[in-house]
């Protein structure tokens, strides 16, 4: 009976620190954006909502986080996999176990100050290059900072997340036992190549599809390092959701509000997506 | 004919196969019992190119195979767990040797449907390894090492992982199969009882050292094996019945 109030007790707690503000946070985002609420409120009105909609800014946005997603993640996980392929005990044994965690431990802003201080004209990068004789002036050097092709924050977020799943597929390595699977499959006939494409890989990121997927949505909605080192031009979500509210004019705050609640339907529509074709993988659905 | 000469090997300075001399021929099966770090895993490794020798001669049909990668040896290793492939089903994880090989489409399906009939897997083709038992999951590995058509098929304790029911079908499924397909096998267990009832020939493994006994009745009366003591201890049981 105790066991059962404390099951209780635990679930509950949960809900209320996790679930509760989540949806109290969207259901306010919601009605704010349907005119249902705030300092400006005029009643209910799909007005907003048509505005975000209707600009091709917003899906350029949405575009532009996807597309900084999927070339950081894709880049994280080739370097990652290759390096857990390459030395599977390295990264759970020895020094290299160790310095694999530091770059995890470095905050997000601290980072795109550091990529700000290397790849930006006046940076690192571009100095070394001049005192080459690579470029001719500092100004030459490209923009790899606040770039419309998203690099500085690209490079940022691949510093980031490679070392995190090194560490997570060395780990997945050991888990499934993928060396074993690894030798059958050479019994059996395969090359080294067709071990790695045809079992390593879809092993470790079926395994990790959920791991990734997170992480996926962790750089769509990333803030510090876009701000720094985005471009002003084409922004990600969260830095055009944050412009928005805090604009002087109060009534770009319901269409910021709108935008959110778009990302959000659109996070759980996918996540939704990911629940069921997993469930769908382990014979669930 | 598998031919094995003098192998040794060592692990951190321990001897773990000493001097292993013995000969394996076509569509036999060869039962080797042993107990746990007697050396049986690491032979079966050597043999299968997972684990170099450091010393001694394999000899496959004449041709030395310690040159030859385990990809190009036709020896197939199977484990005590099935380790199915997790992202591929049923049909798949038979058909893998032969998509590695670029194998036809319509040979594959004849090929795999063919086997899913053999196994006793009707309907299994489409399912995932999450969704199938124990016994179906060893069946579906069998699958996919017969479609290679191997030629020299390793069992590491196949059965170990599998409960005394399943264990039993399993073992008269492996005997037909092995005559069906005319396998030429060695059958590593620590379970006596597996042992005799697998191997048309018997081997006992200790402290790295391989004993081949000629009949049955030789491995019976040597005491090492423990086949005396197991019938001792039956007879002894039934006595104890009796005179109840």
């Amino acid at each position: 009976m105790q066991q059962r109030w404390a099951a209780y007790g635990g679930r509950s707690l949960f809900v209320l620190l996790s679930a509760v503000p989540i949806v109290a946070g969207v259901s306010y985002a919601l009605l704010y954006s349907l005119g249902l609420t705030g300092v400006l409120s005029e009643g209910f009105t799909l007005a907003h909502w048509q505005e975000v909609l209707g600009d091709a800014a917003f899906w350029r946005t949405l575009g532009f986080s996807l597309y900084v997603a999927a070339v950081s993640i894709g880049v994280a996980l080739g370097l990652s996999l290759a390096l857990v392929l390459r030395s599977p005990q390295a990264f759970t044994k020895g020094a290299l176990s160790f310095f694999i965690y530091l770059p995890l431990s470095i905050p997000a802003i601290v980072m795109a100050f550091f990529i700000f201080q290397w790849l930006g004209k006046g940076g690192w990068l571009s100095r070394l290059s001049h005192q080459l004789g690579l470029i001719g002036a500092l100004e030459q050097f490209p923009d790899w900072v606040n770039d419309n092709y998203g690099i500085g924050i690209i490079v940022a977020h691949v510093i980031m997340a490679t070392p995190f799943f090194t560490i997570f597929f060395a780990n997945l390595y050991q888990n499934e036992r993928l060396g074993e699977y690894l030798h059958l499959a050479a019994t059996l006939g395969a090359k080294r190549r067709q071990r790695i494409f045809r079992v390593a890989v879809p092993v470790l990121l079926r395994r990790g599809l959920a791991t990734v997927f997170l992480y996926f949505m962790f750089v769509m909605g990333s803030y510090e390092i876009p701000l720094l080192v985005g471009s002003q031009s084409v922004q990600m979500v969260s830095i055009r959701t944050i412009q928005r509210l805090q604009r002087y004019n109060l009534g770009d705050i319901p269409e910021a509000y709108a935008i959110s609640v778009a990302y959000t339907v659109m996070v759980v529509v996918l996540l939704v997506g990911l629940l069921w074709y997993n469930r769908k993988q382990m014979g669930r659905a | 004919m598998l031919t094995i000469k003098n192998i040794n090997k060592q692990y951190k300075g321990e001897a773990v196969l000493q001097g292993l001399s013995f000969t394996l021929r076509a569509h036999e099966m060869l039962s080797i019992l042993g107990r746990s770090g007697s050396g049986k895993t690491t032979l079966l490794k050597v043999l299968a190119g997972l684990e170099t020798a450091d010393s001694g001669q394999l000899l496959l049909d004449g041709q030395d195979l310690s040159p030859v990668p385990a990809n190009q040896r036709g020896v197939v290793y199977l484990y005590q767990e099935a380790l199915l492939f997790p992202h591929l089903n049923v049909f798949e994880n038979i058909a893998f040797g032969l998509r590695l090989r670029r194998r036809p489409e319509t040979e594959i399906k004849e090929k795999v449907n063919g086997l899913l009939q053999r196994l006793e897997l009707p309907g299994q083709a489409r399912k995932m390894p999450e969704q199938l038992s124990g016994g179906q999951r060893q069946r579906v590995a069998f699958g996919r090492a017969l479609i290679i058509e191997p030629r020299v098929l390793l069992l590491d304790e196949p059965f170990g992982a599998l409960d005394a029911e399943t264990r039993r079908s399993m073992q008269q499924l492996l005997k037909r199969v092995a005559k069906d397909f005319g396998l030429t096998a060695i059958f590593v267990t620590h379970d006596l009882k597996e042992a005799m009832l697998m191997g048309d020939r018997l081997g006992m493994m200790q402290n790295g050292q391989l004993k081949i006994y000629g009949n049955r009745a030789e491995f019976i009366a040597d005491e090492s094996t423990g086949a005396l003591d197991e019938a001792r201890f039956w007879t002894d049981l039934q006595g104890l019945k009796l005179t109840k």
